[in-house]
């Protein structure tokens, strides 16, 4: 965590993670990131994943998702990729419905969607620079582009004399920086992640939940689902929970367990 | 732009994947060369066959006063000769018939063996049509109708029949055994082809997931697979036209020193063959890695 502040350039401090949230309330305005209306997942036979779930997210959010294991979270990710489809009910990611988009457009979305893992999905036979280039390229963006945007994400997420090293050669935390790299630098307007500090020990996850608040401080909407009570409690953000696949609560600046 | 990238992709997955690569090329590379072989060895065949169905013919025999069958009595006269001529002109199996006169006929058998001609005192050869049919396996249907009908002065209509039936059984066996060999040689490269890519998607697991992940269009994703199968598919048929060329040019020669046959037969040209095994090739490549994809790639 030093670390990070360390190399954090002087015109982004790292502020104090924040004790109260600046989200606005929730009406399906022309603002809204996500909406979830009624969602319900059914997974064959007769597994309810997710049962009638309803929520709005607006731009600029962030908001944890959490709940125990099987409780949802993973099926709610998945559908916000469009990996899957809902059962019932209607989804809005960026004023789309996912419902309605066909298949040839899910690329398209899946380019406004940042994803961060807990396994940070990183190709370990290409160097961290390449990894990250490797998502421009697929989007077919221009070497020049390439060359330019690489080495500012880079020097964003900290790690700009790393860029030549191949994950394996890299902690986890700095693997996981790659890997958010890699997913801001196209500058997507929604970063999903799933369980980002999982397999970090408490002092990285700080220096990535401070990456992710800055992220966020630049207009980047996120959606954490997360397991680390310490870090909900402390960030005092919204926190929606899932029980059993239904919305257990919706709380503005909420703690890991309910009050 | 793009190609570049998809090829440079589906390069790298070849080299990274190299012992599959080499496994698929190879399989490719020994299908190819048989079908080549195949090829040419039955349109070889296909050419020898069709020579010597061409020399099937059904000979009509008039009578004569040597004619051993009881319904010669004498010579066939002029108008029996006619009449036979018509009848055999409105039988839709006959393509071509000429007529041989008892003089031509020793004149043909004075050329063909002139010692036994010699010893001949008188003219014993009878006249006849020389038919040549549509397709050489109508022979029997001609003979036989002219032989149950026995118009008046015929004395017999003949077959080289037992010949003519073993070639034509022959010829119709390689040219089954080569279709077949053909299409199953055509399926397993494909099935070979296409085994190789699911390796490779299944080797390659990650980054596709990867690929989906940051937005990869469903091309994008296809492309670097389908490319790896064409280039598998073509890489195999072209080292087969490279050993077929070697072997034609090395072997040929040998073989043919002691082969008397010399009819017009002849193989399809090489060139076809190549063209036909590259495209081939092309196409087997294309048909393993497409259904492979669409069975295994769902994007």
């Amino acid at each position: 965590m030093q670390d990070l502040e360390l190399k954090t350039p002087p015109e982004a401090p790292v502020e104090p993670l924040p004790a109260n949230g600046d989200g606005t309330p929730g009406t399906a305005g022309a603002g809204a990131m996500i909406v979830f209306e009624d969602v319900t997942k059914v997974y064959e036979p007769e597994v309810r994943a997710l049962c009638d779930v309803s929520f709005i997210i607006e731009k600029g959010e962030f908001v944890f998702i959490v709940g125990a294991s099987g409780s949802g979270k993973s099926t709610l990710v998945r559908l916000l990729l469009k990996e899957l489809e809902p059962s019932n009910g209607r989804i809005v990611v960026g004023g789309r419905e996912l419902t309605r988009l066909k298949r040839s457009k899910v690329p398209m979305l899946r380019r406004n969607i940042g994803c961060v893992f807990q396994d940070f999905k990183l190709l370990s036979e290409r160097t961290a620079y390449e990894n990250v280039a490797y998502a421009l390229r697929v989007q077919g963006q221009g070497r020049n582009d390439i060359r330019r945007k690489v080495p500012e994400v880079f020097s964003l997420v900290g790690l700009a004399d790393k860029m030549s090293s191949y994950p394996d050669q890299l902690s986890g935390g700095e693997q996981q920086r790659v890997s958010i790299a890699r997913a801001v630098v196209n500058h997507p307007p929604l970063l999903v992640c799933d369980e980002p500090t999982g397999n970090l020990d408490p002092d990285t996850s700080v220096g990535i939940m401070q990456l992710l608040y800055r992220i966020n401080r630049s207009g980047t909407t996120i959606l954490m689902v997360t397991h680390d009570r310490e870090m909900v409690d402390k960030m005092r953000r919204r926190v929606i929970g899932l029980e059993d696949g239904r919305l257990a609560r919706d709380e503005r600046r909420g703690g890991y367990e309910s009050e | 732009m793009r190609f570049r990238i998809l090829a440079a992709e589906a390069w790298r997955s070849l080299a990274a994947n190299a012992s599959t690569t080499v496994a698929a090329t190879m399989t490719v590379l020994i299908g190819m060369f048989i079908l080549g072989l195949s090829i040419s060895l039955g349109s070889y065949m296909w050419s020898w066959s069709k020579n010597v169905k061409r020399e099937l013919v059904v000979d009509v025999y008039f009578c004569a006063t040597a004619s051993v069958e009881p319904w010669c009595t004498k010579d066939a006269t002029t108008k029996e000769i006619n009449d036979v001529g018509n009848l055999l002109s409105t039988m839709p199996e006959v393509r071509r018939m000429d007529f041989i006169s008892r003089a031509e006929a020793l004149k043909i058998m004075q050329r063909k063996s002139p010692e036994l001609a010699e010893g001949l005192t008188g003219n014993p050869l009878p006249a006849s049509f020389k038919i040549i049919p549509r397709r050489g396996e109508d022979v029997f249907r001609i003979a036989n109708r002219i032989n149950s009908a026995r118009p008046p002065g015929v004395e017999k209509a003949k077959t080289g029949e037992q010949t003519a039936r073993r070639i034509l059984r022959v010829a119709t066996v390689i040219e089954i055994i080569f279709g077949i060999a053909i299409a199953i040689l055509g399926v397993a490269s494909a099935l070979l082809i296409a085994n190789t890519i699911r390796l490779s998607i299944f080797s390659r697991r990650r980054e596709i997931e990867v690929m989906k992940l940051v937005g990869a269009t469903n091309w994008f994703v296809r492309g670097p697979f389908m490319l790896e199968g064409l280039i598998c598919g073509i890489a195999g048929a072209f080292l087969a036209v490279v050993l077929l060329f070697l072997g034609k040019e090395a072997a040929l020669p040998a073989i043919l020193g002691h082969v008397d046959y010399s009819g017009d037969a002849q193989a399809l040209a090489f060139v076809w063959n190549a063209l036909i095994l590259v495209g081939f090739g092309l196409l087997l490549g294309a048909a393993g890695s497409g259904f492979t994809i669409r069975r295994f790639l769902k994007v």
